[in-house]
């Protein structure tokens, strides 16, 4: 058997192929009861999402350009497109490279934002898609928990999901260095951009209970405050709301500073120095960066922001080096299991066909002895039973030994010699 | 007795270092490893005072060796305190290798079998145990004021600057610690008066004075009224954040010179 992984990814297709070839939930459903024939391709999976289109399958030993024919062959069916058109974008790994790659797919290794939490959540969807499709079986079902595993080690085990790399992400995180929760906080947002729009609804998201919006122009403000549901505050009493807010945000197209040392200084003074926390998201800044050096008053403009989101996406990269060791030590773990899954059944046939033999042979010589108590048939039995079970122990357990030292040619031989069914 | 605090001193070395394994790698299972070897370390602990206290007759905060190792009882004790009321494990990554430096020197301290400088008045009075239990107790608070403060220092740096260091991602937030400190300081100012109070009492009921000039006598009261302004300024002036954290360095600087500072000057109040 081997497992083959055929797809498209952000990294080797443009959006526009990718899209083409992506694959609705029913789509998928569909899609892999036709690809699995039981035959070539024996269990299937499919992973479609904005950044890949993955078909994984489990395929009979032997059969592999057949069987990647036929996933071509499914793609273009299931998305009606001339195959020339995707063809030679398409990757295919086999058995420990696509063991490989669907941990480091569900560890989020793969993804475009490395450490992104999503890519699990999609990956899980796409089984339990296949599963309900029944086209998941012994093999896959062994791999897929295996990389749901992988992917709970990575994550608790190295900190590549540890820090923010998006900038309204990270006002949020830095917001929690400074207040630990938002609940019971006030934010106020000076102007309704959209980028500020979207940092106040993180905030809210995180527990921020109060929302203020001031606006030069009353409107816009009143309706991005209903649809928050904020309050809208005159704009020209600025102090007065700087006094009230634990976060400011702040994204106008004002070309001049809105907040001043000085009205901060005296907004300070009212809250009695609680600390305030400053994003500035305008260019050109809208706060006075002398704002920043009042103490418990903490300013990020939008430099600073992207700074720390950039050394977090390093960060991000540096432990997915740690990842990646991880990884390769539970594709070798991984290998161990499948041998024992597949010697397993071949060592237990053999068994069993023993045991046949022996049956088989009483059976024949049987009417010879002459009548028998049960007692004595019995004993007669388990004489014949125990002589080919001492016979064949050592083979068995030699079997056994070799499935776990992974000599997989070994094992061939023996399913040969006794003409096991793989 | 010695068995027994080593047996305490290997709990809270396996604790000390769970908790900075836990402190650098982020670990949830290293750091309940650490939280159960600190819970059975101070249960063992607190037997090994009690039976100090039974066994030598005396209240077990007369030698070196006793007196490190109720320090380091109380501290455990404020962490613990600490642990439950706020989840603030990152102090622990802290306090904890203090807490098994100070059993180690107390487990190889050797203690005097019988010391001419065991007064009989120390012996006889139940002011001893309540005014020294408070004092340690106070310790214990300012040397908590003192990590919480230095933590809030460190990633106050951190956000004016905007470059934020390993350690930023670690330790809890500014609130958190400001918060710690400052009940912290509280508590320890409060234990502090007391402790004081009751020193006088005992003093002024032994030889009819309440002040002695004594070292420590002076350093206590300076740490006293640094706290008192502390205290006072944040409540009334809006004092909070870097100029607080600060005071509550150098307030812990005045604790060690009250603490060790007698010792080297001499005075009254040495013993053991």
């Amino acid at each position: 058997m081997s497992i083959v992984l055929v797809g498209v990814n952000h990294k080797s297709t443009p959006l526009a192929v990718r899209e083409l070839l992506a694959l609705s939930d029913d789509a998928c459903a569909t899609g892999l009861r036709s690809l699995v024939d039981g035959e070539i391709v024996r269990e299937g999976l499919i992973v479609s999402t904005c950044n890949r289109v993955e078909v994984l399958t489990e395929t009979a030993a032997g059969r592999l350009n057949e069987s990647t024919e036929r996933i071509i062959e499914f793609l273009t069916r299931a998305n009606d497109l001339p195959r020339s058109q995707f063809e030679k974008e398409l990757y295919q790994h086999t058995d420990d490279q696509a063991v490989r790659h669907l941990f480091r797919v569900a560890s989020s290794l793969d993804s475009m934002v490395v450490g992104e939490p999503q890519v699990l959540g999609q990956v899980r969807r796409a089984y339990s898609i296949a599963l309900e499709a029944g086209t998941t079986g012994r093999i896959l079902n062994r791999l897929v928990h295996h990389a749901f595993r992988v992917a709970k080690r990575v994550r608790t085990e190295t900190g590549i999901a540890a820090n923010a790399v998006s900038i309204s992400y990270m006002a949020v995180e830095l917001g929690k260095k400074i207040f630990d929760s938002f609940a019971g906080r006030t934010a106020l947002l000076i102007g309704a951009g959209e980028m500020a729009e979207l940092a106040a609804r993180h905030l809210i998201n995180a527990g921020v209970s109060n929302v203020l919006l001031a606006n030069r122009s009353e409107e816009p403000a009143r309706a991005l405050a209903t649809e928050l549901g904020g309050t809208p505050v005159p704009f020209n009493r600025l102090t007065e709301h700087l006094s009230r807010a634990d976060i400011v945000i702040c994204s106008t197209a004002a070309d001049d500073y809105i907040v001043t040392e000085r009205m901060m200084r005296a907004a300070s003074a009212t809250r009695r120095n609680r600390p305030v926390f400053f994003i500035d998201i305008s260019v050109p800044r809208n706060i006075d960066p002398a704002v920043g050096k009042i103490p418990n008053v903490f300013v990020f403009d939008i430099d600073d922001l992207e700074s720390v989101v950039s050394s977090n996406i390093r960060e991000r990269e540096r432990e997915a080096q740690r990842a990646e060791l991880i990884v390769e030590s539970e594709i070798m773990q991984f290998q161990q299991a499948l041998r024992a899954l597949e010697s397993g059944p071949a060592i237990g046939a053999l068994k069993q066909m023993f045991q046949d033999i022996a049956r088989h042979e009483l059976k024949r010589q049987r009417n010879r002895l002459g009548p028998l108590s049960p007692e004595q048939e019995a004993s007669i039995e388990a004489l014949l039973l125990s002589t080919v079970n001492k016979l064949s122990h050592p083979m068995l357990s030699q079997m056994r030994h070799s499935s776990d030292a992974s000599d997989a040619e070994i094992i061939e031989a023996w399913r040969d010699i006794f003409d096991l069914e793989d | 007795m010695r068995s027994l605090l080593l047996a305490v001193l290997a709990a809270y070395v396996v604790a000390a270092i769970h908790a900075v394994l836990a402190f650098i790698n982020k670990r949830r299972a290293l750091q309940r490893v650490s939280e159960v070897a600190l819970a059975m370390g101070f249960l063992l602990h607190t037997g090994a005072l009690a039976a100090d206290w039974i066994i030598d007759g005396h209240y077990p905060l007369f030698y070196l060796r006793e007196t490190l190792s109720f320090l380091a009882w109380t501290l455990v004790a404020s962490y613990l305190l600490i642990l439950y009321r706020y989840r603030a494990r990152p102090l622990g990554t802290f306090i904890l290798p203090l807490v098994s430096v100070l059993v180690f020197i107390a487990a190889v301290a050797h203690s005097p079998t019988a010391g001419p400088t065991n007064p009989i008045a120390v012996r006889d009075t139940w002011l001893f145990p309540v005014h020294t239990t408070l004092l340690f107790f106070a310790y214990a608070a300012f040397f908590v004021v003192f990590i919480a403060s230095v933590m809030y220092l460190l990633q106050e740096r951190e956000l004016k600057v905007k470059t934020f260091g390993a350690i930023f991602h670690r330790l809890p937030s500014l609130t958190t610690v400001n918060e710690i400190a400052t009940s912290s300081a509280a508590i320890g100012l409060t234990l502090l008066t007391v402790g004081i109070a009751t020193g006088m009492i005992w003093a002024s009921s032994r030889d009819g004075r309440l002040w002695h000039n004594d070292p420590k006598e002076i350093f206590a009261a300076l740490t006293w009224l640094l706290y008192v302004s502390l205290i006072v300024y944040r409540s009334s002036a809006g004092w909070r954040g870097r100029r607080a954290a600060w005071m509550g360095v150098a307030g812990f600087a005045l604790v060690l010179c009250t603490f060790f500072g007698a010792r080297m000057m001499g005075g009254y109040h040495v013993f053991g």
